[in-house]
Protein backbone atom coordinates (compact mmCIF):
# COMPACT_ATOMS: atom_id res chain seq x y z
CA UNK A 1 0.00 0.00 0.00
CA UNK A 2 2.65 2.48 1.03
CA UNK A 3 4.96 1.54 -1.80
CA UNK A 4 2.07 1.87 -4.19
CA UNK A 5 1.22 5.39 -3.03
CA UNK A 6 4.87 6.41 -3.00
CA UNK A 7 5.32 5.22 -6.55
CA UNK A 8 2.12 6.93 -7.56
CA UNK A 9 3.37 10.13 -5.93
CA UNK A 10 6.73 9.89 -7.69
CA UNK A 11 5.02 9.34 -11.02
CA UNK A 12 2.82 12.37 -10.54
CA UNK A 13 5.72 14.48 -9.36
CA UNK A 14 7.78 13.35 -12.33
CA UNK A 15 5.03 14.25 -14.72
CA UNK A 16 4.60 17.64 -13.11
CA UNK A 17 8.30 18.40 -13.29
CA UNK A 18 8.44 17.26 -16.91
CA UNK A 19 5.50 19.50 -17.65
CA UNK A 20 7.12 22.50 -15.99
CA UNK A 21 10.41 21.93 -17.79
CA UNK A 22 8.64 21.53 -21.11
CA UNK A 23 6.55 24.64 -20.70
CA UNK A 24 9.61 26.59 -19.58
CA UNK A 25 11.41 25.53 -22.74
CA UNK A 26 8.56 26.50 -25.00
CA UNK A 27 8.27 29.83 -23.21
CA UNK A 28 11.90 30.56 -23.86
CA UNK A 29 11.50 29.62 -27.45
CA UNK A 30 8.44 31.70 -28.21
CA UNK A 31 9.97 35.21 -28.04
CA UNK A 32 12.98 34.05 -30.04
CA UNK A 33 10.91 32.96 -32.99
CA UNK A 34 8.82 36.08 -32.72
CA UNK A 35 11.89 38.26 -32.71
CA UNK A 36 13.76 36.42 -35.44
CA UNK A 37 12.50 38.49 -38.37
CA UNK A 38 13.45 41.64 -36.47
CA UNK A 39 17.08 41.47 -37.50
CA UNK A 40 16.48 41.19 -41.25
CA UNK A 41 18.43 37.98 -41.91
CA UNK A 42 18.35 34.87 -39.73
CA UNK A 43 22.10 34.44 -40.21
CA UNK A 44 22.86 37.59 -38.28
CA UNK A 45 22.54 35.72 -35.01
CA UNK A 46 26.19 35.92 -33.85
CA UNK A 47 26.20 39.41 -32.39
CA UNK A 48 26.48 38.64 -28.73
CA UNK A 49 27.58 41.99 -27.39
CA UNK A 50 24.76 43.99 -28.95
CA UNK A 51 21.99 44.93 -26.56
CA UNK A 52 18.58 43.66 -27.56
CA UNK A 53 16.02 46.34 -26.92
CA UNK A 54 12.79 45.01 -25.51
CA UNK A 55 9.76 46.61 -27.11
CA UNK A 56 6.47 46.47 -25.29
CA UNK A 57 3.31 46.38 -27.38
CA UNK A 58 -0.31 45.51 -26.71
CA UNK A 59 -0.89 43.20 -29.63
CA UNK A 60 -4.67 43.43 -29.75
CA UNK A 61 -4.98 46.53 -31.86
CA UNK A 62 -4.99 45.64 -35.52
CA UNK A 63 -3.76 46.99 -37.88
CA UNK A 64 -1.18 48.65 -35.62
CA UNK A 65 -0.20 45.56 -33.70
CA UNK A 66 -1.72 42.14 -33.45
CA UNK A 67 -0.67 38.53 -33.39
CA UNK A 68 -0.94 36.33 -36.45
CA UNK A 69 -1.64 32.60 -36.54
CA UNK A 70 2.00 31.86 -35.85
CA UNK A 71 1.92 34.00 -32.70
CA UNK A 72 4.19 36.54 -34.33
CA UNK A 73 3.48 40.13 -33.48
CA UNK A 74 2.76 42.01 -36.68
CA UNK A 75 1.35 45.33 -37.80
CA UNK A 76 2.12 48.85 -38.89
CA UNK A 77 3.74 49.87 -35.60
CA UNK A 78 5.85 46.74 -35.59
CA UNK A 79 7.11 47.31 -39.13
CA UNK A 80 7.90 50.95 -38.33
CA UNK A 81 9.95 49.99 -35.29
CA UNK A 82 11.73 47.23 -37.22
CA UNK A 83 12.62 49.71 -39.95
CA UNK A 84 13.74 52.29 -37.41
CA UNK A 85 15.84 49.69 -35.61
CA UNK A 86 17.49 48.65 -38.84
CA UNK A 87 18.46 52.25 -39.60
CA UNK A 88 19.69 52.82 -36.07
CA UNK A 89 21.59 49.52 -35.98
CA UNK A 90 19.64 48.26 -33.01
CA UNK A 91 18.33 44.82 -32.29
CA UNK A 92 14.76 44.68 -31.05
CA UNK A 93 12.53 42.06 -29.53
CA UNK A 94 8.76 42.54 -29.26
CA UNK A 95 6.89 41.43 -26.17
CA UNK A 96 3.13 41.39 -25.96
CA UNK A 97 2.21 43.58 -22.99
CA UNK A 98 -1.33 44.26 -21.79
CA UNK A 99 -2.36 47.89 -22.27
CA UNK A 100 -3.35 48.27 -18.69
CA UNK A 101 -0.04 48.75 -16.95
CA UNK A 102 2.00 49.03 -20.12
CA UNK A 103 3.42 52.42 -19.09
CA UNK A 104 4.56 50.98 -15.81
CA UNK A 105 6.82 48.53 -17.61
CA UNK A 106 9.01 51.42 -18.72
CA UNK A 107 9.53 52.56 -15.16
CA UNK A 108 10.24 49.02 -14.00
CA UNK A 109 12.79 48.54 -16.75
CA UNK A 110 10.89 45.52 -18.12
CA UNK A 111 10.67 47.23 -21.50
CA UNK A 112 13.06 49.67 -23.13
CA UNK A 113 10.52 51.27 -25.40
CA UNK A 114 6.85 51.03 -26.18
CA UNK A 115 5.06 51.08 -29.50
CA UNK A 116 1.35 50.58 -29.22
CA UNK A 117 -0.50 53.33 -31.06
CA UNK A 118 0.33 55.51 -28.06
CA UNK A 119 -1.01 59.03 -28.37
CA UNK A 120 1.37 61.72 -27.18
CA UNK A 121 -0.40 63.66 -24.42
CA UNK A 122 0.94 66.25 -21.98
CA UNK A 123 -0.05 64.00 -19.05
CA UNK A 124 1.88 61.08 -20.45
CA UNK A 125 4.83 63.30 -21.22
CA UNK A 126 5.16 63.96 -17.52
CA UNK A 127 6.05 60.35 -16.84
CA UNK A 128 7.79 59.27 -20.05
CA UNK A 129 9.55 60.66 -23.09
CA UNK A 130 8.22 60.45 -26.64
CA UNK A 131 9.91 60.43 -30.02
CA UNK A 132 8.75 62.69 -32.81
CA UNK A 133 5.23 61.73 -33.92
CA UNK A 134 5.03 58.94 -36.48
CA UNK A 135 1.28 58.76 -37.08
CA UNK A 136 -1.63 61.21 -37.16
CA UNK A 137 -4.67 59.79 -35.48
CA UNK A 138 -8.19 60.84 -34.82
CA UNK A 139 -10.89 59.50 -32.57
CA UNK A 140 -13.88 58.05 -34.34
CA UNK A 141 -17.32 57.14 -33.13
CA UNK A 142 -18.49 53.70 -34.18
CA UNK A 143 -22.24 53.09 -34.16
CA UNK A 144 -24.71 50.76 -35.80
CA UNK A 145 -25.81 51.86 -39.25
CA UNK A 146 -29.32 52.40 -37.93
CA UNK A 147 -28.15 54.70 -35.14
CA UNK A 148 -29.43 58.27 -34.88
CA UNK A 149 -26.11 59.49 -33.50
CA UNK A 150 -24.57 62.12 -35.75
CA UNK A 151 -22.12 63.92 -33.49
CA UNK A 152 -20.08 63.41 -30.36
CA UNK A 153 -22.45 65.45 -28.20
CA UNK A 154 -25.22 62.93 -28.90
CA UNK A 155 -23.34 60.44 -26.75
CA UNK A 156 -23.90 62.40 -23.56
CA UNK A 157 -26.76 60.25 -22.32
CA UNK A 158 -25.88 56.98 -24.05
CA UNK A 159 -23.93 53.90 -23.08
CA UNK A 160 -20.50 54.18 -24.60
CA UNK A 161 -17.84 51.51 -24.85
CA UNK A 162 -14.15 52.39 -24.65
CA UNK A 163 -10.83 50.73 -23.95
CA UNK A 164 -9.72 51.48 -20.39
CA UNK A 165 -7.20 54.29 -20.13
CA UNK A 166 -7.12 55.20 -23.81
CA UNK A 167 -7.62 58.69 -25.18
CA UNK A 168 -11.09 57.51 -26.21
CA UNK A 169 -11.75 56.81 -22.54
CA UNK A 170 -10.49 60.32 -21.71
CA UNK A 171 -12.75 62.20 -24.12
CA UNK A 172 -15.85 60.24 -23.15
CA UNK A 173 -15.02 60.71 -19.48
CA UNK A 174 -14.79 64.44 -20.12
CA UNK A 175 -18.18 64.40 -21.84
CA UNK A 176 -20.06 62.28 -19.30
CA UNK A 177 -18.16 63.02 -16.10
CA UNK A 178 -15.63 61.09 -14.04
CA UNK A 179 -18.18 59.03 -12.19
CA UNK A 180 -20.43 58.13 -15.07
CA UNK A 181 -21.49 54.51 -15.02
CA UNK A 182 -22.68 54.71 -18.62
CA UNK A 183 -19.10 54.33 -19.78
CA UNK A 184 -18.30 50.68 -20.25
CA UNK A 185 -14.59 50.06 -20.13
CA UNK A 186 -13.05 47.06 -21.82
CA UNK A 187 -9.60 45.58 -21.94
CA UNK A 188 -9.34 46.03 -25.67
CA UNK A 189 -11.03 48.06 -28.38
CA UNK A 190 -12.16 44.97 -30.33
CA UNK A 191 -13.96 43.73 -27.20
CA UNK A 192 -15.74 47.09 -26.91
CA UNK A 193 -16.72 46.86 -30.58
CA UNK A 194 -17.91 43.30 -30.01
CA UNK A 195 -20.15 44.64 -27.26
CA UNK A 196 -21.52 47.21 -29.71
CA UNK A 197 -22.27 44.40 -32.12
CA UNK A 198 -24.26 42.61 -29.43
CA UNK A 199 -26.15 45.78 -28.57
CA UNK A 200 -24.64 46.26 -25.11
CA UNK A 201 -23.50 49.81 -25.86
CA UNK A 202 -24.82 52.46 -28.21
CA UNK A 203 -21.45 53.60 -29.47
CA UNK A 204 -17.72 53.04 -29.17
CA UNK A 205 -15.14 55.80 -29.25
CA UNK A 206 -11.68 54.73 -30.34
CA UNK A 207 -8.78 55.51 -32.66
CA UNK A 208 -9.60 55.73 -36.36
CA UNK A 209 -7.16 53.06 -37.56
CA UNK A 210 -8.64 50.36 -35.37
CA UNK A 211 -12.27 51.31 -35.91
CA UNK A 212 -11.88 51.38 -39.68
CA UNK A 213 -10.06 48.07 -39.59
CA UNK A 214 -12.89 46.48 -37.60
CA UNK A 215 -15.60 47.96 -39.79
CA UNK A 216 -13.84 46.70 -42.91
CA UNK A 217 -13.26 43.22 -41.52
CA UNK A 218 -16.71 42.79 -40.01
CA UNK A 219 -19.22 43.97 -42.62
CA UNK A 220 -21.86 41.75 -40.99
CA UNK A 221 -21.69 43.92 -37.87
CA UNK A 222 -23.28 46.78 -39.88
CA UNK A 223 -21.32 49.59 -38.28
CA UNK A 224 -20.65 53.05 -39.52
CA UNK A 225 -18.06 55.45 -38.22
CA UNK A 226 -18.54 59.11 -37.48
CA UNK A 227 -15.83 61.73 -37.31
CA UNK A 228 -16.40 64.81 -35.19
CA UNK A 229 -14.57 68.10 -35.00
CA UNK A 230 -14.79 67.89 -31.22
CA UNK A 231 -11.95 65.40 -31.31
CA UNK A 232 -8.52 66.95 -31.21
CA UNK A 233 -6.11 65.51 -33.75
CA UNK A 234 -3.73 63.15 -32.02
CA UNK A 235 -0.28 61.88 -32.80
CA UNK A 236 1.34 58.60 -31.95
CA UNK A 237 4.89 58.41 -30.66
CA UNK A 238 7.32 55.78 -29.45
CA UNK A 239 7.68 56.00 -25.68
CA UNK A 240 10.86 55.52 -23.67
CA UNK A 241 11.66 55.84 -19.98
CA UNK A 242 11.86 59.45 -18.86
CA UNK A 243 15.41 60.67 -19.27
CA UNK A 244 16.60 57.92 -21.61
CA UNK A 245 18.02 60.51 -24.03
CA UNK A 246 20.41 58.09 -25.74
CA UNK A 247 17.71 55.71 -26.91
CA UNK A 248 15.40 58.59 -27.75
CA UNK A 249 18.05 60.15 -30.03
CA UNK A 250 18.62 56.80 -31.80
CA UNK A 251 14.91 56.32 -32.40
CA UNK A 252 14.36 59.86 -33.60
CA UNK A 253 17.24 59.54 -36.02
CA UNK A 254 15.90 56.25 -37.32
CA UNK A 255 12.42 57.70 -37.71
CA UNK A 256 13.77 60.68 -39.65
CA UNK A 257 15.74 58.29 -41.87
CA UNK A 258 12.80 56.08 -42.79
CA UNK A 259 10.67 59.12 -43.46
CA UNK A 260 13.38 60.58 -45.69
CA UNK A 261 14.05 57.46 -47.77
CA UNK A 262 10.42 56.54 -48.39
CA UNK A 263 10.32 53.40 -46.26
CA UNK A 264 7.73 55.03 -44.02
CA UNK A 265 5.45 55.89 -46.94
CA UNK A 266 5.71 52.35 -48.22
CA UNK A 267 4.69 50.93 -44.87
CA UNK A 268 1.88 53.44 -44.58
CA UNK A 269 0.55 52.54 -47.99
CA UNK A 270 0.84 48.84 -47.19
CA UNK A 271 -1.41 49.15 -44.15
CA UNK A 272 -3.72 52.02 -44.98
CA UNK A 273 -4.11 51.72 -48.74
CA UNK A 274 -2.77 55.15 -49.62
CA UNK A 275 0.29 57.20 -48.75
CA UNK A 276 -0.04 59.62 -45.80
CA UNK A 277 -1.86 62.85 -46.59
CA UNK A 278 1.18 65.10 -46.41
CA UNK A 279 3.49 62.89 -48.47
CA UNK A 280 6.55 65.06 -48.90
CA UNK A 281 9.23 62.57 -49.83
CA UNK A 282 8.04 59.99 -52.33
CA UNK A 283 10.69 59.69 -55.06
CA UNK A 284 12.81 57.06 -53.29
CA UNK A 285 9.93 54.60 -53.38
CA UNK A 286 10.96 52.88 -56.61
CA UNK A 287 14.63 52.61 -55.66
CA UNK A 288 14.55 49.91 -53.00
CA UNK A 289 12.11 47.02 -53.23
CA UNK A 290 11.24 46.64 -49.56
CA UNK A 291 11.78 43.12 -48.32
CA UNK A 292 8.15 42.59 -47.22
CA UNK B 1 7.14 55.31 -3.10
CA UNK B 2 4.97 58.36 -2.96
CA UNK B 3 1.29 57.85 -2.51
CA UNK B 4 -1.06 60.44 -3.91
CA UNK B 5 -4.36 59.51 -2.35
CA UNK B 6 -5.80 62.74 -3.71
CA UNK B 7 -6.28 61.20 -7.12
CA UNK B 8 -8.99 58.95 -5.68
CA UNK B 9 -10.97 61.83 -4.22
CA UNK B 10 -12.85 62.72 -7.41
CA UNK B 11 -13.81 59.09 -7.94
CA UNK B 12 -15.68 58.61 -4.64
CA UNK B 13 -19.09 57.93 -6.20
CA UNK B 14 -17.58 55.51 -8.72
CA UNK B 15 -16.02 53.46 -5.91
CA UNK B 16 -19.23 53.61 -3.85
CA UNK B 17 -21.32 52.39 -6.76
CA UNK B 18 -18.69 49.80 -7.60
CA UNK B 19 -18.75 48.50 -4.04
CA UNK B 20 -22.52 48.24 -4.10
CA UNK B 21 -22.46 46.50 -7.48
CA UNK B 22 -19.94 43.99 -6.13
CA UNK B 23 -22.12 43.28 -3.10
CA UNK B 24 -25.24 42.85 -5.24
CA UNK B 25 -23.46 40.57 -7.67
CA UNK B 26 -22.04 38.41 -4.90
CA UNK B 27 -25.32 38.10 -3.02
CA UNK B 28 -27.18 37.05 -6.16
CA UNK B 29 -24.47 34.57 -7.12
CA UNK B 30 -24.13 33.07 -3.64
CA UNK B 31 -27.89 32.61 -3.26
CA UNK B 32 -28.44 31.17 -6.72
CA UNK B 33 -25.24 29.13 -6.51
CA UNK B 34 -26.35 27.66 -3.19
CA UNK B 35 -29.71 26.60 -4.61
CA UNK B 36 -28.10 25.11 -7.68
CA UNK B 37 -25.40 23.46 -5.60
CA UNK B 38 -27.86 21.83 -3.17
CA UNK B 39 -29.89 20.49 -6.05
CA UNK B 40 -26.89 19.11 -7.92
CA UNK B 41 -25.30 17.86 -4.70
CA UNK B 42 -28.41 15.85 -3.90
CA UNK B 43 -28.47 14.46 -7.42
CA UNK B 44 -24.86 13.36 -7.37
CA UNK B 45 -25.09 11.84 -3.90
CA UNK B 46 -28.19 9.89 -4.89
CA UNK B 47 -25.90 7.13 -6.07
CA UNK B 48 -25.58 5.93 -2.46
CA UNK B 49 -29.31 6.07 -1.78
CA UNK B 50 -31.45 2.95 -2.09
CA UNK B 51 -32.61 2.69 -5.74
CA UNK B 52 -36.10 4.08 -6.39
CA UNK B 53 -38.87 1.60 -6.97
CA UNK B 54 -39.90 2.73 -10.44
CA UNK B 55 -37.50 1.96 -13.25
CA UNK B 56 -38.29 5.20 -15.07
CA UNK B 57 -37.28 7.27 -12.07
CA UNK B 58 -34.06 5.31 -11.76
CA UNK B 59 -33.24 6.06 -15.40
CA UNK B 60 -33.97 9.76 -14.96
CA UNK B 61 -31.75 9.90 -11.89
CA UNK B 62 -28.97 8.14 -13.73
CA UNK B 63 -29.15 10.61 -16.61
CA UNK B 64 -29.26 13.53 -14.17
CA UNK B 65 -26.15 12.21 -12.43
CA UNK B 66 -24.30 11.94 -15.72
CA UNK B 67 -25.30 15.49 -16.66
CA UNK B 68 -24.26 16.79 -13.26
CA UNK B 69 -20.91 15.09 -13.53
CA UNK B 70 -20.30 16.70 -16.93
CA UNK B 71 -21.38 20.09 -15.66
CA UNK B 72 -19.24 19.96 -12.53
CA UNK B 73 -16.25 18.72 -14.50
CA UNK B 74 -16.51 21.61 -16.94
CA UNK B 75 -17.03 24.40 -14.43
CA UNK B 76 -14.38 23.16 -11.99
CA UNK B 77 -11.91 22.41 -14.73
CA UNK B 78 -11.93 25.67 -16.67
CA UNK B 79 -10.94 29.15 -15.44
CA UNK B 80 -13.71 31.38 -14.18
CA UNK B 81 -12.29 34.22 -16.25
CA UNK B 82 -12.83 32.20 -19.40
CA UNK B 83 -16.32 31.22 -18.28
CA UNK B 84 -17.24 34.88 -17.80
CA UNK B 85 -16.01 35.83 -21.27
CA UNK B 86 -17.71 32.78 -22.77
CA UNK B 87 -21.04 33.62 -21.17
CA UNK B 88 -20.95 37.30 -22.01
CA UNK B 89 -19.47 37.37 -25.48
CA UNK B 90 -20.65 34.02 -26.83
CA UNK B 91 -23.62 32.54 -24.98
CA UNK B 92 -25.55 35.72 -24.24
CA UNK B 93 -25.31 37.23 -27.74
CA UNK B 94 -26.75 33.99 -29.09
CA UNK B 95 -29.70 34.17 -26.73
CA UNK B 96 -30.21 37.90 -26.50
CA UNK B 97 -29.34 39.92 -29.58
CA UNK B 98 -31.10 42.87 -31.22
CA UNK B 99 -30.99 41.21 -34.64
CA UNK B 100 -31.45 37.50 -34.11
CA UNK B 101 -31.49 36.55 -30.43
CA UNK B 102 -32.97 33.13 -29.76
CA UNK B 103 -34.68 34.17 -26.52
CA UNK B 104 -35.01 37.90 -26.91
CA UNK B 105 -34.61 40.07 -29.98
CA UNK B 106 -35.28 43.59 -31.16
CA UNK B 107 -35.53 46.66 -28.99
CA UNK B 108 -36.16 44.65 -25.83
CA UNK B 109 -32.90 42.78 -26.31
CA UNK B 110 -30.96 46.00 -26.79
CA UNK B 111 -32.59 47.50 -23.73
CA UNK B 112 -31.87 44.44 -21.61
CA UNK B 113 -28.31 44.11 -22.76
CA UNK B 114 -27.60 47.76 -22.09
CA UNK B 115 -29.03 48.07 -18.64
CA UNK B 116 -28.53 44.59 -17.22
CA UNK B 117 -26.39 42.68 -19.70
CA UNK B 118 -23.06 42.70 -17.91
CA UNK B 119 -24.65 42.16 -14.50
CA UNK B 120 -26.70 39.27 -15.79
CA UNK B 121 -23.78 37.59 -17.58
CA UNK B 122 -21.52 38.11 -14.58
CA UNK B 123 -24.07 36.76 -12.12
CA UNK B 124 -24.82 33.80 -14.37
CA UNK B 125 -21.17 32.87 -14.80
CA UNK B 126 -20.45 33.23 -11.07
CA UNK B 127 -23.57 31.23 -10.18
CA UNK B 128 -22.75 28.39 -12.55
CA UNK B 129 -19.19 28.29 -11.25
CA UNK B 130 -20.18 28.45 -7.57
CA UNK B 131 -22.94 25.90 -8.16
CA UNK B 132 -20.39 23.37 -9.37
CA UNK B 133 -18.16 23.82 -6.32
CA UNK B 134 -21.06 23.92 -3.85
CA UNK B 135 -22.54 20.73 -5.26
CA UNK B 136 -19.25 18.99 -4.53
CA UNK B 137 -19.18 20.43 -1.01
CA UNK B 138 -22.68 19.03 -0.55
CA UNK B 139 -21.89 15.63 -1.95
CA UNK B 140 -18.80 15.37 0.24
CA UNK B 141 -20.72 16.60 3.28
CA UNK B 142 -23.45 14.01 2.86
CA UNK B 143 -21.02 11.22 2.18
CA UNK B 144 -18.98 12.14 5.23
CA UNK B 145 -21.81 11.06 7.50
CA UNK B 146 -21.15 7.45 8.43
CA UNK B 147 -23.34 4.91 6.73
CA UNK B 148 -24.26 3.44 10.12
CA UNK B 149 -26.33 6.53 10.83
CA UNK B 150 -28.65 5.93 7.88
CA UNK B 151 -28.79 2.22 8.67
CA UNK B 152 -29.82 3.08 12.22
CA UNK B 153 -32.42 5.54 10.93
CA UNK B 154 -33.89 2.89 8.60
CA UNK B 155 -34.05 0.36 11.42
CA UNK B 156 -36.05 2.86 13.44
CA UNK B 157 -38.55 2.88 10.60
CA UNK B 158 -37.59 6.15 8.94
CA UNK B 159 -37.88 6.42 5.17
CA UNK B 160 -34.86 7.52 3.15
CA UNK B 161 -36.24 11.02 2.88
CA UNK B 162 -36.85 11.23 6.60
CA UNK B 163 -33.41 9.85 7.35
CA UNK B 164 -31.85 12.50 5.13
CA UNK B 165 -33.91 15.34 6.59
CA UNK B 166 -33.65 14.48 10.27
CA UNK B 167 -30.41 12.56 10.61
CA UNK B 168 -27.94 13.08 7.78
CA UNK B 169 -28.45 16.64 6.55
CA UNK B 170 -28.40 18.42 9.94
CA UNK B 171 -25.04 16.85 10.71
CA UNK B 172 -23.74 17.28 7.19
CA UNK B 173 -24.64 20.98 7.16
CA UNK B 174 -22.46 21.65 10.15
CA UNK B 175 -19.54 19.94 8.49
CA UNK B 176 -20.12 21.84 5.27
CA UNK B 177 -20.14 25.25 6.89
CA UNK B 178 -16.39 26.00 6.75
CA UNK B 179 -16.21 24.90 3.12
CA UNK B 180 -19.28 26.95 2.21
CA UNK B 181 -17.89 30.05 3.90
CA UNK B 182 -14.68 29.50 2.01
CA UNK B 183 -16.65 29.33 -1.24
CA UNK B 184 -18.46 32.56 -0.34
CA UNK B 185 -15.17 34.34 0.29
CA UNK B 186 -13.78 33.03 -2.98
CA UNK B 187 -16.87 34.27 -4.76
CA UNK B 188 -16.52 37.81 -3.36
CA UNK B 189 -12.93 37.95 -4.55
CA UNK B 190 -13.62 36.32 -7.91
CA UNK B 191 -16.37 38.82 -8.66
CA UNK B 192 -13.51 41.18 -9.54
CA UNK B 193 -13.04 39.17 -12.74
CA UNK B 194 -16.39 40.44 -14.00
CA UNK B 195 -14.70 43.78 -14.66
CA UNK B 196 -13.43 42.15 -17.86
CA UNK B 197 -16.86 42.49 -19.44
CA UNK B 198 -17.17 46.15 -18.51
CA UNK B 199 -19.44 45.71 -15.49
CA UNK B 200 -18.91 48.71 -13.23
CA UNK B 201 -17.99 46.91 -10.02
CA UNK B 202 -15.22 47.60 -7.54
CA UNK B 203 -12.31 46.34 -9.61
CA UNK B 204 -13.41 48.35 -12.64
CA UNK B 205 -13.48 51.51 -10.53
CA UNK B 206 -9.84 50.89 -9.64
CA UNK B 207 -8.95 50.05 -13.23
CA UNK B 208 -10.57 53.27 -14.35
CA UNK B 209 -8.36 55.31 -12.04
CA UNK B 210 -5.29 53.27 -12.96
CA UNK B 211 -6.06 53.79 -16.63
CA UNK B 212 -6.53 57.53 -16.25
CA UNK B 213 -3.45 58.23 -14.12
CA UNK B 214 -1.17 55.26 -14.78
CA UNK B 215 -0.87 54.95 -11.02
CA UNK B 216 -1.37 51.58 -9.42
CA UNK B 217 -0.70 51.67 -5.67
CA UNK B 218 -3.55 53.95 -4.66
CA UNK B 219 -6.52 52.46 -6.53
CA UNK B 220 -5.60 48.83 -6.02
CA UNK B 221 -4.66 49.25 -2.35
CA UNK B 222 -7.97 51.01 -1.81
CA UNK B 223 -10.05 48.21 -3.31
CA UNK B 224 -7.91 45.58 -1.55
CA UNK B 225 -9.00 47.17 1.72
CA UNK B 226 -12.64 47.14 0.61
CA UNK B 227 -12.54 43.49 -0.50
CA UNK B 228 -10.84 42.63 2.80
CA UNK B 229 -13.63 44.31 4.73
CA UNK B 230 -16.24 42.38 2.74
CA UNK B 231 -14.58 39.00 3.26
CA UNK B 232 -13.95 39.65 6.95
CA UNK B 233 -17.58 40.63 7.39
CA UNK B 234 -18.73 37.43 5.73
CA UNK B 235 -16.43 35.19 7.74
CA UNK B 236 -17.39 36.80 11.04
CA UNK B 237 -21.07 36.39 10.19
CA UNK B 238 -20.47 32.78 9.29
CA UNK B 239 -18.57 32.12 12.52
CA UNK B 240 -21.88 32.38 14.33
CA UNK B 241 -23.31 29.60 12.20
CA UNK B 242 -20.46 27.23 12.89
CA UNK B 243 -21.21 24.84 15.70
CA UNK B 244 -18.78 24.28 18.57
CA UNK B 245 -16.91 20.99 18.45
CA UNK B 246 -19.18 19.12 20.85
CA UNK B 247 -22.22 19.79 18.66
CA UNK B 248 -20.63 18.64 15.43
CA UNK B 249 -21.57 15.22 14.21
CA UNK B 250 -18.87 12.58 14.29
Amino acid sequence: MTTYTTRRFLQTAGLLIAGIVLSACSKQEAPKTAAAPAASAPASAPAPAAKVYVVGTDAAYAPFESQNEKAEIVGFDIDVVKAVAQKAGMEVKFVNTPWEGIFNTLQQGDRDLLVSAITITPERQQSMDFTAPYFDAQQLIAVKQSSKVTKFDDLKKLKVGVQTGTTGDEVVTKLQGKNSTSIKRFESTPLALKELEAGGVDAVVADNGVVINYVTNNPAAKFKSIADKAFQPEQYGLAVKKGNAELLAKLNKGLADIKADGTYDQLYTKYFGAPPAKAAAAPAAAASPASK
Amino acid sequence: MDLRWGILAGYGPLFAEGLWATIELTIVAITAGLLLGVLLGLVSSSRDAPPPKSVALAMVLKAARALTLGYVTFFRGTPLFVQILLVHFAVMPTLIHPDNGLLLAGEAAREFRQSHGAFFSGALALTLNAGAYISEIFRAGIQSIHGGQTQAAYSLGLTHGQAMRHVVLPQAFRRMMPALVNEGITLIKDSSLVSAIGFAELALAARTVAGAYSRYWEPYLAISALYLILTLLLSSLAKRLEAPAHLRGR
